[in-house]
């Protein structure tokens, strides 16, 4: 009996990894064309300029890491990165902060213009990039924002609002009530509740919001192409259409260039894999 | 004694006619960011494509219809919004159906879950800039991997300038945005799927389902409103592509992929705000029509059946 119970066991779950077996060979497959572009172009930049042009598909002879110092030094990479930590890092604080006390007033407060006000901020989210940048480069002129970091923190700001605004309020409409009503009987009063029980209590939901608009606003091209131009200011993936430009006969170093530019984000989403997703699906179910 | 009495309990009613002042203090810092870095320049687009614009300027000129009647009239305005629409098109179709498979492939497995996940998700997180150079350096004449790697396989008569071509540019760019996208579709759908009950995929299993079935008699009803969301991202990136293109082929060659961003970027570029400011605003009126005639559309839909 045993021996049956046994023999039906294992050929069930026999059964059942050889039902998974097509899945996984077309995973496999998928994944091994979605990688191969970039495990390419690493491979690519650690090459020669010769070897790249008579066997572009082979595997570097001798890896050559000298391309990535000559591509550091070849274009103002330090400077790139420096704006972009600094733009990013400064837009995602910002973001979290005035998002949170909106978020928290739009949730669990009642006032005139509440549902108003919102539907303001959600109108944002209905207009195409274009639809803004003409009037945009000339207001950044005339306050003479345009051409400045701290200008282009504003417009990454401003356009990060109404999602991040949208995604904390669902989160923080789901907070029970009570937690509120017995801080406030315990003399804690609004601001002070939101600094210590709503903030601390939304750490998962602020660090997936966090690296979704950290992502968004590191990879963004279109406005500072707009914004920004001169070399000292601009962000990495200008750099990189810069460096591009500079040395396009130069195969093996633009190679590099690329890879400089996509370690960090490669990096970042290595560590927080886990977040980014929450916070495109989290947004996208509600 | 009267006068006395009243008195503390009007303080006592009082608060309750103050305007609470608080939860406008919580929202200002956002709305004035927000207004003057987002939605006014949005909506200075609209009233301002009816000025004359003196460079960046705009002056009080009022010109009426005339930058429309400029843009309406263009053919490179109507070749670039046709591109859009094709890009449109296959938007909706190529990477959603991609990440919808994959995304039951992956829910079909037991392990390595996250693994495939997070692998096939990763072309998704770079810049357009990073994905365009990937691409542009696939496609390269001399260096690029594409022709030799389809004369390898012997698939030689297919080699060529995949950028220059102006017949196939467009479809070349349309390759390297699926590669970045099709990820994006395929985390939504997977979080859908998990938030179907098992009980209903047991009870399939149960009843002898097979793949098909379930897919076509579970999965996609199921889902009907993570595909609403995902094809409504899918409307937004393909009517707003800009980066990929504007690297790839600057909208080239001779304008054979350009689309609207470009389009107005060139004319930004210009200093004709006055055509730039026109032709954003028709491009919003036809996003803003496909994208919410859309979920409108879907919603009736689910309704009525």
């Amino acid at each position: 009996m045993a021996g049956m119970a046994l023999m039906e066991f294992l050929n069930r779950s026999a059964q059942r990894r050889l039902q998974g077996a097509p899945f996984y060979f077309l995973l496999i497959l998928a994944t091994v064309i979605t990688l191969v572009p970039i495990i390419w172009v690493f491979a690519s930049a650690l090459k020669s300029n010769k070897e790249i042009r008579e066997s572009p598909l082979a595997l570097p002879g001798e890896w050559r890491f000298q391309n990535y110092i000559d591509a550091w030094f070849g274009a103002s990479f330090d400077a790139y990165f420096f704006n972009s930590i600094f733009i990013t890092v400064t837009s995602v604080g910002l973001v979290l902060i005035l998002s949170s006390l909106a978020a928290y007033s739009f949730a669990k407060m009642r006032f005139r213009g509440n549902q108003l006000l919102f539907f303001i901020f959600l109108f944002g989210m209905a207009f195409p990039l274009s639809a803004k940048l003409g009037p945009l480069l000339s207001l950044m002129y005339e306050l003479n924002l345009a051409n400045s970091r701290f200008g282009l923190i504003l417009v990454y700001v401003a356009g990060s609002l109404p999602f991040a605004i949208l995604m904390l309020r669902a989160f923080f409409q789901g907070f029970p009530q009570e937690l509120e009503d017995s801080a406030a009987l315990d003399g804690c009063s609004r601001f002070q509740f939101y600094l210590r029980i709503l903030l601390p209590l939304s750490k998962p939901s602020l660090m997936a919001l966090g690296i979704f608009v950290f992502m968004g606003t590191w990879n963004e091209f279109f406005q500072a192409l707009l914004l920004i131009n001169e070399d000292a200011k601009r962000t990495l993936p200008l750099g990189l259409t810069a460096f591009q430009d500079e040395y396009f006969t130069d195969f093996a170093l633009s190679f590099a260039g690329i890879n400089i530019t996509a370690v960090p984000v490669i990096i970042v989403y290595i560590m927080f894999q886990r977040n980014l997703i929450e916070g495109i699906t989290v947004g996208s179910l509600k | 004694m009267a006068h006395s009495l009243s008195a503390p309990r009007k303080r006592a009613v009082g608060p309750r006619f103050r305007i609470d002042l608080m939860p406008y203090l919580f929202i200002l810092p956002a709305v004035i960011i927000y207004v003057v870095f987002n939605l006014g320049p949005v909506l200075a687009s609209f009233f301002l494509s009816f000025f004359r614009w003196d460079l960046l300027t705009p002056t009080t000129e009022f010109t009426g219809l005339k930058h429309y009647n400029f843009i309406l009239n263009d053919d490179r305005f109507w070749n670039a919004l046709s591109h859009n629409f094709i890009f449109l098109g296959l938007a909706v179709v190529i990477p959603v159906s991609m990440g919808l498979f994959l995304a039951v492939f992956i829910y079909e497995i037991r392990r390595g879950r996250v693994f495939f996940r997070a692998a096939l998700f990763l072309p998704a997180i770079f810049s357009g800039v990073v994905i365009a150079y990937v691409w542009k350096w696939i496609y390269h004449p001399f260096a690029g991997v594409l022709n030799p790697t389809l004369e390898l396989i012997g698939l030689g008569a297919f080699t060529q300038s995949w950028l220059g071509n102006p017949k196939i540019a467009l479809y070349s760019t349309f390759i390297a945005y699926t590669w970045a996208s099709f990820g994006y579709s395929m985390v939504i759908f997977l979080a859908g799927l998990q938030d179907i009950s098992t009980d209903i995929f047991d009870a399939a299993r149960v009843d002898g389902a097979n793949f098909r079935q379930k897919l076509f008699h579970i999965t996609i009803p199921c889902l009907y409103d993570v595909f609403t969301f995902v094809i409504t991202l899918r409307i937004f990136t393909a009517m707003g592509v800009f980066g990929v293109i504007y690297i790839l082929t600057g909208g080239g060659p001779f304008y054979a992929s350009d689309v609207i961003d470009i389009y107005v970027f060139r004319m930004i570029g210009n200093f004709e705000m006055g055509w730039a400011t026109a032709a954003a605003t028709v491009n919003t009126v036809v996003v803003v029509f496909i994208s919410t005639g859309f979920i409108k559309w879907r919603e009736w839909r689910s309704w009525s059946s």
